[in-house]
């Protein structure tokens, strides 16, 4: 988890339950592109589509940073994609986990060295879950995902 | 919409404006001319209906180590008919970066044109707009990543 | 294409981003109550910095690169560096890598076309319509898995050919996946011609000419849509076209009908291809060998995207790594003559008049700014959507 919760007292402790369940039992994700050839933003799209069916895990994706709890990244982080994801991420509630999906997100990818990213999101904000791929599968996405609610439970 | 005058027939109209063509493979005419004499052909271009340009190519020819020449920008004005591509070519020295624009004959050059002036730091005089096309909004002036002297920030 | 007055700023904050569907870019729109008078783009959130990096790396690794360029047309990116190479090298591909290379190529352009229909059907608030499409996408999926080994990036392309074959129950698969895909395409033409509730947000729209698409540059389906003869397939026959003719389609509304009939009916002709394609495939190797350093000289390489014409210009100096690549995507041609033509359009169609061209997504983020009287505010995608929802309803 990426910040420092106060749990002292049983209240703060129930709430902290309730959040976490409701978190993992439907958690709502934002979509970020900071500078990806879109291969895996189309294959995310693809895991809404009957096929694949994110949702039935419950995890919603909607548009608003505010209402989010797991920011999805894809991509190298371009210089000028580079503000705007680290002020989404900030203006996402706590708690809150980012997903960097796809190579570009996990090193850079092909693009490693090129003069206009930033490299890995981890360069610019905490990352939570890894999901590597060039792009990887909707169904590593599935994987990824399901993963990273199952290590909160 | 006429068919374009054949590009082997290209030359001829041309000769007024230069004083070397190059054939290239089976289909490639390359035009050489100065860059007062680029809008001229741009209008014999057009009046023999070669109004497609698909492309402004810009490389960055720097003089060779320990040489006194200057270094060269060449830019290449592509036009197209059928499978045949007409270039005009054009070399400018760096201490004179300048070409004028195309843009009034050829409103989408613009875009081809934002990224000479950002990408090799040429000087487009008329052009329609000069705004960054692809280079973040922080990226320091006069820094051209095309020149071959540019290794990365 | 722009204005040049200095306005005050009134922002509002930057929306929702949308899922999955938008990469970054910039539209500047100026209007004059609901009158677009002034459109301008700024892209860059893509901007990576591919043409530099491409000479920091071989021949080879630039086919890996450049197939990134583009996640939705990865593959027409590697073929056109890897025909201009070999045409460098001066060694041509094998006749059944030329073929398979147009095999995938039309696969891809399958793929990309349902792609767009489901994006710009969502665009439209038709969103059957989007998961309909993006299912049937599944099977052209499962096919370019079946042959390449991957469902994006097929990497099909090495210097010198393909480094995949198609087996006869690939073949066979293809097939029968084409012919289920057939019987769902007539039925998404229906739609596009005669749904009523689709004309009214398409019939009429961003209605460009067949001199406007030359004069703004205009290329591909959205070219062809106002009677352009341009397919570089035809004008240009590179891979195996010269083999398996391509008969280009084109129509006559010029507007964003018209580019949905050019877009379907394309459909039909690469089903027409690829079926043409398996029953005449050439036998022989896969691979001519290129030599790891390439003969000085520059090369140009045209080839047909799903979008339009993609160029690249390659120059080597005869070592082992590119002296300069230059890549023009078809989306910035398409983006030039859709800026020219929003001028007179309501605001309320710029998300069906920008999704009409099918920018190709490694370009826009479709944040925009609006500016009005001497306001400027700044809208997100969903927002200028949900305004062209409300707008029509």
């Amino acid at each position: 988890m990426n910040e420092t919760l106060n749990l002292s007292t049983p209240w703060q402790k129930g709430l902290h339950k309730v959040r976490l369940w409701s978190l993992t039992n439907s958690p709502w994700a934002i979509h970020f592109n900071s500078g990806s050839c879109n291969g895996c933003d189309i294959e995310l799209l693809a895991t809404l589509t009957p096929r694949y069916d994110l949702e039935r895990f419950g995890v919603k994706l909607q548009g608003s940073p505010r209402h989010a709890d797991i920011l999805i990244c894809t991509g190298p982080v371009t210089r000028q994609a580079r503000d705007r994801l680290l002020r989404t991420y900030e203006q996402m509630p706590g708690p809150k986990f980012v997903v960097a999906l796809g190579s570009c997100g996990t090193s850079g990818g092909v693009f490693q060295g090129c003069y206009n990213i930033v490299g890995e999101i981890g360069n610019v904000i905490p990352v939570d879950a890894y999901i590597p791929g060039c792009p990887p599968r909707p169904e590593a996405m599935i994987d990824g995902i399901v993963k990273l609610l199952g290590s909160l439970k | 919409m006429q068919e374009p005058t054949r590009m082997q027939d290209m030359e001829a109209p041309l000769a007024e404006l230069t004083d070397r063509f190059e054939w290239r493979d089976d289909n490639r005419l390359d035009v050489f001319i100065t860059s007062d004499r680029l809008l001229p052909a741009v209008e014999v271009l057009f009046a023999h209906h070669w109004v497609y340009l698909t492309a402004i190519t810009g490389f960055d020819s720097p003089a060779a180590e320990g040489s006194e020449a200057e270094g060269m920008i060449e830019l290449l004005y592509h036009f197209c008919s059928g499978a045949s591509i007409l270039t005009l070519r054009l070399s400018l020295p760096y201490s004179n970066l300048v070409v004028p624009s195309v843009c009034h004959l050829i409103p989408p050059a613009t875009l081809y044109e934002r990224e000479l002036i950002e990408m090799l730091g040429v000087e487009i005089p008329g052009t329609t707009s000069t705004d960054r096309l692809l280079l973040p909004d922080d990226w320091p002036v006069g820094v051209y990543p095309m020149r071959k002297t540019f290794k990365g920030l | 294409m722009e204005t040049k007055e200095k306005s005050e700023k009134f922002i509002v904050p930057i929306g929702p981003q949308h899922p999955a569907l938008k990469e970054p870019g910039h539209f500047e729109f100026t209007v004059d109550g609901e009158v677009v008078t002034g459109a301008s783009v700024r892209l860059g959130y893509v901007h990576r910095g591919i043409e530099k990096g491409a000479e920091d790396r071989n021949w080879t690794q630039d086919i890996y690169l450049v197939e990134r360029v583009c996640g939705i047309c990865s593959h027409i990116h590697a073929t056109a560096l890897a025909l201009g190479v070999e045409k460098m090298a001066g060694v041509t591909a094998p006749a059944r890598a030329q073929a398979i290379r147009s095999l995938i190529g039309e696969m891809e352009r399958l793929h990309s076309h349902l792609l767009w229909l489901g994006v710009i059907a969502h665009e439209g608030g038709f969103d059957t319509l989007f998961m309909y499409s993006w299912r049937d996408r599944e099977t052209v999926m499962d096919l370019l898995e079946q042959v390449t080994g991957n469902r994006v990036n097929y990497s099909a392309n090495v210097l010198g050919g393909v480094k995949i074959d198609i087996s006869s129950a690939q073949s066979d698969a293809i097939r029968r996946g084409v012919d289920f895909l057939e019987s769902r395409t007539q039925h998404y033409l229906n739609i596009v011609t005669q749904d009523e509730v689709f004309l009214a947000r398409t019939r009429g729209v961003g209605t460009m000419t067949k001199d406007q698409a030359l004069l703004f540059g205009a290329v591909g389906p959205t070219a062809r849509a106002s009677g352009l003869e341009m397919d570089i397939r035809v004008d240009a026959p590179y891979a195996a076209y010269d083999q398996f003719k391509v008969n280009r389609v084109t129509d006559t509304h010029g507007d964003l009908e018209g580019r949905f009939i050019v877009r379907v009916k394309e459909l039909f002709e690469s089903y027409r291809l690829i079926r043409e394609i398996l029953d005449h495939l050439p036998e022989g190797e896969l691979t001519v060998r290129v030599p790891r350093k390439i003969p000085a000289g520059e090369v140009i390489s045209r080839v047909e995207a799903p979008r339009g014409e993609l160029f690249y210009f390659l120059k080597s100096n005869g070592g082992d790594k590119p002296d300069r690549m230059k890549i023009r995507t078809p989306s910035l041609c398409n983006w030039a003559s859709v800026m020219q033509l929003a001028v007179g359009h309501k605001l309320a169609d710029m998300p069906m008049m920008l999704a009409g061209i099918d920018p190709c997504f490694s370009c826009n983020d479709r944040v925009m700014t609006i500016r009005r009287d001497h306001s400027r505010q700044t809208w997100s995608w969903e927002d200028l959507r949900r305004y062209s929802l409300e707008y029509y309803r």
